[in-house]
C-alpha cells in the first residue's frame, strides 16, 4: 500500500518535494562524481609518484653512466691528444696543397684576363667579320659564363685555402702546447735522474755496513745459494772451521764443510742441515743426542750448534743462512750433568733397595712375628721409603727427559692390552676406594710407540684419577680412534676436580693444586709434568676438562698411530 | 728354628715351592754391596736355593767357572770388574754362552740398555732389573719362574 494514497498531501507540495529530492539526487550524484575524481587523482598521483621514483632511480643509473661517460671521454681526449701530434703534420700536409691550389687559381685568373683578350680581338674581328660576329659574340658569352663559373670556382678555392690556413693556426698553438708539456717532462726526468744516483749511492753505503755487520758476528755465519753454493761466509766461521773464504767461496757447502755425528759417521747428504733447509726447514740441534760435530784437516773435531734456516723470497727458497757455534763447554757441562744424573741414581737408590728389601723380609715375618704396633710402624717406614723411590725414578725420567738422552724403543704395540695391565696394577687402590670403574675400549689400530713410555703415560693419569677421586667415587676409560692417524685417550672421573685459578700451572714441574695438596700430602708433583713431555716429543696432544671442581676431571691425550714414540 | 717359628708365626712364611726339581739349584750372587747382597743370600736360603757369594766381578768369574751354577745374579757398578765385563767373560766360556743372567742394578742408563740390547739380541737368556723398583719375593719369583723355562 502506497502511503501517499492514504495521507493527503497537496499535489505542488509533491512536486515540490519531488524536485528537491531530485536535486538533492543530482547533488549526490556530483559529489559522487567529484569523489570518483578525486579517487581517480589519488591514484593518478600515486601512479605519478611511483613514476618518479622510477625516473630518480633512471637518473641514479644515468648519473652512473654519464660516470663511466665521463672516463671514457677522458679516455677519449687522451686519445685526442696523442692524435694532435699526428693533425700537426696532417696539417702542415693540407697547406702545402693549398699553397698548390692558390698558385693554380691564380693561374687560372690569368687564363680568363687572356680570354678577355681574346673575346676583345674577337669583337675587332667581329666588327670585321660582322656575318660570323653574331657567332662570336655567342662564344665570346659562352665563353664569359665558363670564365665566370671558372672565377667561382676559384673563389671557392681561395676560401678552403683560408679555412685550411685558420685550421693550421690551431693546429700551431697545439704544437706549442705539447712543445712546452715536452720540456717540463724533460725537466722532470733530469730531477729523477739525480735522485736516483744520490738514492744509489746511499743503498751502497747501507750494503756495505749490513755486509761488514753480518762478517763481524760473533758466532760463525754462512750463506748458500739454492744450490748449496757458499755464498757468504763471516770471519768466525773462518776461524772456526780453519777455512779461508777465497778457498771455500762458490764451493758446495756439504763437500767443503765437513760434518760427522758422534761416532764419527759423515752425516748422510739427505741429513745434512743444508739439505734439508733447502727443502724449507728450519733446522737447529738443541739436544745432546743431536749433536754435530765438524772435523778439520787435523782430524780433530768440535761440536757444534746449528741453526740453519732457509731464505725465501716469495715461496720459493733462494739459499740458506747457517748460523753456528762451538759448543765444547756446553757439551762438557751436559756430559757431566748425564754422568751425575746416573751417578747419583744408584748411590740414591742403592740405600733405598737396602731399607726396601729388610724391610720387606721383616713384615714377611720370616725372620720373627712382629707386634701390631712394629707391622705398623714398619709399614710405614716401608711406604716411605717407596715414595722416596718413586721421587727418585720421575727424578730421573724428567732429568733425561730434558737432557733428551730418553731410551726410546718403538714397538708395535696393542694399547688396549696396555691399558688393561695398568688398570691391573692399580687394581688394589681401586678396590680399596671402592670406585665404580669402567673401561670402554673401541677397536684401534696396533700402534709404533715405546710400550714404556705409554705405559707412562696411561700409568700417570690413570693414578691421579684414582688418587685424585673420593671413595665410591666414578672413573672411566675409554680409548678411540680419532682419525686414520691418531688414537684418542681419554680418563674421566668425578673427584676433586682443578682449581680454576690454577688449570694453567697444572703441566708445571713440581706444581701441585691447593685442593689435592690439602687431601694427601703424598705426589711429587712431576707426574704430569712428564706426561706431557714425553706426549708432545712422541707428536700426541694432551689436555683436560674441569669446568668446576665438583664435576671432576677428564684428560685427554691423542697419540700418533705411526710415529715413533 | 725357622720352620718351628713359622708354624707358630701370625704371619704364616709359606716358601715357594720348586715343584720343577728334585734337585736343589745354585745361585750365584755377585754384588759389592754387603747389605744387599746378605739381604738376597737370605731370602735364597729361606727359599731352598743354595748360593754362592762374589764381592766384585773377578770373584764372579773365577767362581762361576769353577762351580757352574744354575742362575747368576749379577750387578753393574763395582770395583775390579764391573758387571759388563764380568758378563762377557762369562758369556766368551763354552758353559757360560747359555746360562741365564739376571742383571740386578740400580742404573738405568742408555749406554748401559745398549749393551743390554746387544746380549738380547743373541738371544741369550738375560734379565735386567731395576734393585729399587724389584721387592726381594718377586725377585725369586722371577728365578723360578726362568729355571723352569
Amino acid at each position: 500500500m502506497n502511503k501517499q494514497s492514504i495521507i493527503s498531501i497537496p499535489d505542488d507540495t509533491i512536486f515540490k518535494l519531488k524536485i528537491l529530492a531530485e536535486e538533492k539526487e543530482s547533488v549526490r550524484r556530483k559529489l559522487v562524481v567529484t569523489a570518483e575524481k578525486l579517487r581517480l587523482k589519488a591514484k593518478q598521483l600515486a601512479v605519478t609518484a611511483e613514476e618518479k621514483e622510477s625516473v630518480r632511480r633512471k637518473l641514479v643509473i644515468t648519473a652512473e653512466k654519464l660516470v663511466a661517460t665521463a672516463k671514457e671521454k677522458e679516455r677519449v681526449r687522451r686519445k685526442f691528444a696523442t692524435t694532435a701530434k699526428q693533425l700537426t703534420i696532417t696539417a702542415r700536409e693540407k697547406e702545402s696543397v693549398r699553397r698548390k691550389l692558390a698558385i693554380t687559381a691564380e693561374q687560372l685568373r690569368i687564363k680568363a684576363k687572356q680570354l678577355a683578350v681574346t673575346a676583345e680581338e674577337k669583337e675587332n674581328v667581329r666588327r670585321k667579320l660582322v656575318i660570323t660576329a653574331e657567332k662570336l659574340v655567342m662564344t665570346a658569352k659562352e665563353k664569359e659564363s665558363v670564365r665566370r663559373e671558372l672565377v667561382g670556382t676559384a673563389k671557392k678555392l681561395r676560401l678552403k685555402a683560408m679555412q685550411l690556413a685558420e685550421t693550421a693556426k690551431e693546429k700551431e698553438s697545439v704544437r706549442r702546447k705539447l712543445a712546452i708539456t715536452a720540456g717540463k717532462l724533460k725537466k722532470s726526468r733530469e730531477t729523477l735522474e739525480r735522485k736516483v744516483i744520490e738514492r744509489t749511492k746511499s743503498l751502497e753505503m747501507a750494503r756495505a755496513k749490513e755486509e761488514a755487520i753480518l762478517l763481524s758476528i760473533g758466532d760463525g755465519l754462512i750463506a748458500t745459494d739454492e744450490k748449496g753454493k757458499i755464498i757468504l761466509i763471516n770471519k768466525t766461521a773462518e776461524k772456526l772451521l780453519e777455512k779461508e773464504s777465497k778457498n771455500v767461496m762458490g764451493k758446495i757447502f756439504s763437500e767443503t764443510i765437513h760434518l760427522e755425528d758422534e761416532y764419527g759417521i759423515p752425516i748422510p747428504l739427505a741429513k745434512h742441515p743444508v739439505s734439508m733447509a733447502l727443502l724449507g726447514n728450519k733446522i737447529s740441534t738443541k739436544n745432546v743426542s743431536e749433536i754435530i760435530y765438524h772435523a778439520r784437516k787435523d782430524k780433530s773435531r768440535f761440536p757444534l750448534s746449528i741453526m740453519v734456516t732457509p731464505v725465501t723470497l716469495g715461496k720459493k727458497v733462494i739459499g740458506t743462512i747457517k748460523v753456528f757455534r762451538d759448543i765444547t763447554n756446553e757439551h762438557q757441562i751436559d756430559r757431566a750433568k748425564t754422568e751425575f744424573v746416573s751417578l747419583a741414581s744408584h748411590q740414591l737408590r742403592t740405600p733405598l733397595s737396602t731399607v726396601s728389601w729388610y724391610t720387606e723380609m721383616l713384615l714377611g715375618g720370616k725372620i720373627g712375628e712382629l707386634n701390631e704396633k712394629q707391622t705398623k710402624y714398619l709399614n710405614e717406614v716401608y711406604q716411605g721409603n717407596q715414595r722416596m723411590i718413586d721421587l727418585v725414578n720421575a727424578l730421573l725420567d724428567v732429568s733425561r727427559l730434558e737432557l733428551g738422552t730418553f731410551p726410546i724403543e718403538p714397538k708395535q704395540i696393542n694399547i688396549i692390552k696396555l691399558i688393561k695391565s695398568v688398570i691391573h696394577e692399580q687394581g688394589p687402590q681401586i678396590n680399596s676406594k671402592k670406585i665404580a670403574f669402567s673401561f670402554l675400549p673401541e677397536k684401534v689400530p696396533i700402534i709404533n710407540a715405546d710400550p714404556k713410555l705409554v705405559r707412562m703415560i696411561v700409568q700417570n693419569i690413570l693414578s691421579n684419577s684414582i688418587k685424585y677421586t673420593q671413595a665410591e667415587g666414578q672413573v672411566s676409560i675409554s680409548i678411540s680412534s680419532v682419525d686414520k692417524k691418531n688414537v684418542l685417550f681419554k680418563v674421566s672421573d668425578n673427584g676433586y676436580g682443578i682449581p680454576r685459578n690454577q688449570q694453567d700451572k697444572i703441566f708445571t714441574k713440581l706444581f701441585r693444586a691447593d685442593n689435592v695438596r690439602e687431601k694427601d700430602t703424598d705426589g711429587t708433583g712431576l707426574g704430569l709434568y712428564i706426561v706431557k713431555s714425553v706426549v708432545e716429543n712422541s707428536g700426541g696432544k694432551i689436555w683436560f676438562e674441569s669446568t668446576k671442581e665438583e664435576l671432576g676431571t677428564r684428560f685427554f691425550v691423542t697419540l700418533p698411530i705411526k710415529k715413533i714414540l | 728354628m725357622y720352620l718351628k717359628l713359622f708354624q707358630v708365626s701370625k704371619y704364616v712364611y709359606q716358601p715357594i715351592k720348586q715343584t720343577h726339581v728334585q734337585k736343589q739349584k745354585t745361585i750365584l750372587v755377585v754384588e759389592d754391596e754387603k747389605s744387599l747382597r746378605e739381604a738376597l743370600i737370605d731370602i735364597l736360603n729361606m727359599e731352598n736355593f743354595i748360593t754362592i757369594e762374589a764381592k766384585n766381578g773377578r770373584e764372579g768369574v773365577e767362581l762361576a767357572l769353577l762351580k757352574h751354577p744354575d742362575l747368576i745374579l749379577l750387578d753393574i757398578i763395582m770395583p775390579e770388574m764391573d758387571g759388563m765385563a764380568t758378563l762377557k767373560k762369562i758369556r766368551e766360556n763354552k758353559w757360560g754362552v747359555n746360562i741365564p743372567v739376571i742383571i740386578l742394578t740400580n742404573l738405568s742408563t742408555v749406554k748401559n740398555r745398549e749393551q743390554l740390547v746387544d746380549d738380547k739380541v743373541a738371544s741369550r737368556p738375560t734379565y735386567y732389573l731395576i734393585k729399587s723398583d724389584w721387592k726381594l719375593l718377586d725377585i725369586v719369583k722371577k728365578i723360578e719362574k726362568i729355571l723352569t723355562m
